[in-house]
């Protein structure tokens, strides 16, 4: 596939990167030398120097060819210019980072599409998103909602007191038939298992169940973890995401107590002045002090989002030290996912992993409707639509001979979630929920 | 442009020039606008008539001839918007002397001055009705021509919306500077501009101002204890929150409960911003009712008219019917910085008095024809005063300042706690003034604020049933500038007496 990318900033390149492994024909349009320099010197990628708002530029890096545009300049109005020219141009598919929320509002004057603009992202948002589920759901380091938020993917660490340790799965779904959930995947010393009936869950492995919404809370006792709700919650850094996670929060039926921590003055001045119910701090939020001062101890949640990831994981630290219940680290390295998983931070979120996530699952075209790639295990779940010629129709899954490293986890048949078991069977137009690794990805798409 | 920069080069700081032009247009208008009572006066066959017709020939030509002379051609700077404005009110209440002093009513031109002064800012404090310090008798006000009676409630009107905002609505001859102007005369915020062109938003304001005048008077003709003149005095004395009467014993000469419940409606009602009886006019209920000042204003009002009515009532053993009555009365003629009266809140017990004399220093809306410090100053200093603490608990929160959904900036705070602290301390210094003239200090303290928050009345000898007329000339003078000094909301005189006004 040909695709062009506008602006070689941090998620240009985290694109670049993805998409080249995946041997896509990938070019890269920006006005920046310093920014392409460092893109020859690290990608497989064609670079192109230019605007992204001149269409000279635009057809210089391939744009009448190209099956795909991604536009993620830093600025708003470029993006949709930009998308604006491409789509005249004869791209197919137009991806475009559009921060401003106000367009994809229902009553906007202009709809994106008229701005030929296919698929609007905004991976901050996106990333506060996901922070906001998994400050809700105290104990889980993952949280993906899937199947029209009737099933969810969590992730969770096994206690020593959970009840459901030392004895094989297969035992487990006996003895608790009135909670659906199933085991997609373990992640034990490093390593991904994918379970079979005969697997057994040990305490401190990192497990992650498919089940049912409402299902949701009994899972988390069962793996031995206190069901409490978090009230009050502290957020270091007031950045894009910090923002829209307090904004969130803020609009979130439930009542937070939030305290923010940013030290520039005026995006401080700025979010105290647009959220009332923010309790703006402005310091330094890895200092112990203010931490302290400001009651870090009565916290139950510590989320630190600044630009800087190096102190995210530090300040982390310091909050679980402090005996905080819940820490969530922005994390963008990749190099360092498997490493703050083993110092103890409850989860971590990524803003270029969602942002390619939204991508990948756009390039991947057709039937899938949910692509997420896991932290700490090197896993994706995909959400996907049985068609005509699937291989899997009408066949008990226990009958069926999946390839290696995929899992079916759940079914949405006419509208009723079920977790997939045994004697499930998959029908046409029925959604389907897969765990799969990475070398059995493109089998999926061989599957469906 | 490099042509504007070449001219303004050889332009002096203070345009002289410029600045007798605009004023003599506004003079000319206050000389037009004394031929009302000229007819009045000729209609009831008044002697009093030619003094108006000489002040008013005089104060047009004059101020045509300056005018003509002198027209802006050039854009207005803000030294010369304040400089106009304070020079205006001034001048204007030397001119709206002379007919007292021309009749032969008063003797005394300081007198004269002190009675339209008190007009024009709508404080509402007379010299009528006493001996002054050289033992000439002013006559009372039910013995004054009627032609003059109406020139002061008249004053009152003009001045309650503003001279220089009447004269904006009315005539282009402001055009150039007159948001300077405006903004050096009007007491609300910058957001009450309710059109693009300024000249529109005064002449909206004055309908609404205009239309509301016009209710009142009705409303207060119709009852048989008024007749036309009475009416339309009262309904401009209540609109502009003045407080002058056609009666001595004020609004509890006509002793009747309709007429003080409509003077208390719309006291009340002319204490709210005039821009937000614009909106709601034009049915939008809901600004009307989300403003936070207008809410602040109302439960404040609400309070002390429990608050004095209760102890009117518990205390002082008056019925219930009578405590609401003379309590919400004189809470919101008051509060209101209007000043008549319906029983003498200076004979109360020390609390309820005690709690009117706290209302002498609030005022009601900004926006509005009352004088005082304001509701909305003093919510935000409030507000500002819970963030203080606040603060204390954590010494490193951003926390600002709310108003409903907005933010008061920083500079605007600094501004309105220095505008608190120069308020009182002007009204000290008053005070000041006073007790070194030998009064004690009940009464020092009651004229000072009484001038300063264009109340009228004030305590002591100056009690709502008093005059005064006994403050000797000096005296006097310091209490008209006070009265200008808190009309203009302090800076825009004070601002004068600077050096920084003067030099570069």
């Amino acid at each position: 596939m040909k695709i062009l990318i506008a602006g070689a900033g941090e998620v240009g390149y985290e694109l670049g990167k993805v998409l080249s492994e995946e041997k896509h024909d990938v070019t890269i349009l920006d006005h920046r030398q310093s920014c392409l320099q460092r893109v020859i010197q690290n990608l497989d990628v064609l670079t192109v120097e230019g605007n992204a708002t001149s269409p000279h530029s635009l057809v210089e890096g391939g744009v009448k060819s190209a099956d795909l545009m991604i536009a993620v300049t830093s600025v708003d109005e470029v993006n949709i210019i930009a998308s604006m020219m491409a789509k005249r141009l004869g791209v197919s598919k137009v991806i475009a980072r559009v921060r401003n929320d106000e367009l994809s509002q229902p009553d906007s004057p202009l709809s994106a599409s008229e701005l030929g603009i296919d698929v609007l992202i905004h991976p901050e948002e996106a990333a506060a998103a996901e922070i906001h589920l998994l400050v809700k759901r105290a104990s889980a380091s993952d949280i993906v909602s899937l199947a029209d938020d009737r099933l969810q993917l969590v992730g969770l660490r096994i206690e020593k007191q959970s009840k459901i340790t030392d004895r094989p799965l297969r035992e487990l779904a006996t003895e608790f038939n009135d909670l659906q959930a199933r085991v997609v995947a373990i992640h034990r010393h490093g390593g991904t298992i994918i379970p079979r009936g005969s697997s057994v869950l040990t305490a401190n492995d990192h497990a992650f169940f498919i089940t049912k919404t409402e299902h949701l809370k009994r899972l988390v006792s069962a793996t031995g973890h206190d069901n409490k709700d978090l009230r009050r919650v502290m957020i270091a850094g007031g950045n894009e995401v910090g923002r829209l996670l307090a904004k969130k929060m803020c609009e979130d039926k439930q009542k937070w107590q939030i305290k923010l921590i940013e030290p520039d003055k005026e995006v401080a001045t700025k979010i105290a002045n647009n959220y009332r119910n923010v309790l703006v701090l402005r310091g330094n939020p890895t200092d112990p002090n203010l931490l302290v001062t400001e009651g870090i101890r009565e916290m139950d949640a510590f989320v630190s989002v600044t630009d800087d990831e190096e102190s995210n994981i530090i300040s982390c630290l310091m909050a679980k030290h402090l005996e905080v219940k819940k820490t969530v680290a922005l994390v963008s390295k990749t190099q360092y996912v498997p490493l703050s998983q083993t110092i103890g931070i409850d989860a971590i979120v990524n803003v270029k992993a969602s942002a390619s996530d939204e991508i990948h699952r756009q390039i991947r075209q057709g039937m899938m409707l949910t692509v997420k790639a896991l932290q700490g295990i090197k896993a994706e779940i995909i959400e996907v639509v049985a068609s005509d010629n699937c291989k899997l129709l009408d066949v008990p899954i226990r009958d069926l001979s999946l390839p290696e490293g995929v899992v079916l986890g759940g079914v949405l048949h006419n509208g009723i979630a079920e977790i997939a078991v045994g004697d499930s069977v998959i029908s046409k137009g029925d959604r389907v929920i897969i765990l799969a690794l990475p070398r059995a990805i493109q089998k999926v798409d061989q599957l469906f | 442009m490099i042509e504007q920069l070449e001219q303004n080069k050889y332009r002096p700081r203070i345009d002289i020039r410029l600045v007798s032009g605009i004023l003599g247009g506004l003079i000319f208008f206050l000389g037009a606008a004394m031929i009302l009572p000229a007819i009045i006066a000729l209609a009831y066959g008044e002697s009093s008539w030619p003094a108006f017709m000489i002040t008013a020939a005089g104060a047009m030509m004059l101020g045509g001839l300056f005018f003509w002379a002198f027209r802006p051609r050039e854009e207005l700077r803000m030294r010369e918007a304040f400089l106009i404005v304070a020079l205006a009110w001034l001048i204007g209440s030397m001119v709206g002397a002379f007919p007292f002093v021309i009749s032969g009513t008063l003797e005394s031109y300081t007198d004269a001055v002190f009675e339209a002064m008190s007009g024009l800012t709508t404080t509402g404090a007379t010299i009528l009705g006493g001996f002054t310090s050289d033992g000439i008798q002013n006559p009372a006000i039910e013995d004054l021509d009627k032609s003059l009676l109406f020139w002061r409630s008249l004053l009152h009107w003009l001045g309650g919306m503003g001279i220089i905002v009447l004269t904006l609505a009315l005539l282009p001859l402001l055009g150039i500077g007159g948001m300077e102007l405006f903004q050096a005369e009007y007491s609300g915020s910058k957001s009450d501009k309710l059109t693009p062109r300024i000249q529109e938003t005064a002449f909206l304001l004055w309908s609404v101002y205009m239309g509301m005048t016009a209710v009142q008077f009705l409303l207060l003709w119709i009852h048989p204890a008024m007749d036309w003149f009475e009416a339309i005095n009262h309904a401009f004395s209540t609109l502009a929150t003045g407080g002058f009467s056609t009666q001595n014993a004020s609004v509890a000469a006509f002793d009747s409960v309709y007429i003080d419940v409509i003077i208390t409606v719309f006291m009340f009602l002319a204490g709210i911003n005039f821009a937000m009886h614009f909106r709601l006019f034009t049915g939008d209920l809901k600004s009307f009712i989300n403003n936070r000042e207008i809410r602040f204003y109302t439960i404040i009002t609400l309070l002390f008219v429990i608050g004095v009515s209760g102890g009117l009532w518990l205390i002082e053993n008056q019925s219930f019917g009578d405590s609401l009555r003379y309590g919400s009365f004189q809470v919101v003629s008051i509060v209101t910085t209007t000043g008549f009266a319906t029983a003498d809140y200076k004979l109360w017990m020390p609390f309820t008095s005690f709690l009117l004399f706290i209302l002498f220093f609030t005022g009601a809306c900004a926006g509005s024809t009352s004088g005082g410090i304001k509701m909305i100053r003093l919510m935000i200093i409030f507000k500002n005063i819970g963030r203080e603490f606040k603060q204390i608990i954590h010494p490193q929160a951003v926390l600002p300042v709310r108003v409903g959904q907005r933010v008061i900036e920083t500079s605007i705070l600094k501004a309105i706690l220095s505008f608190f602290m120069v308020y009182l301390l002007i009204f000290a210094i008053g005070a000041l003034i006073m007790s070194l003239l030998g009064y004690d200090f009940m009464s020092a303290m009651g004229a000072s604020i009484a001038s300063l928050g264009n109340i009228g009345p004030g305590w002591g000898n100056f009690g709502p049933a008093d005059n005064y007329a006994e403050i000797p000339y000096i005296g006097k003078w310091v209490l008209l500038i006070l009265m200008m000094i808190g009309r203009l909301e302090l800076f825009t005189v004070l601002i004068i007496f600077t050096p920084w006004f003067w030099k570069n």
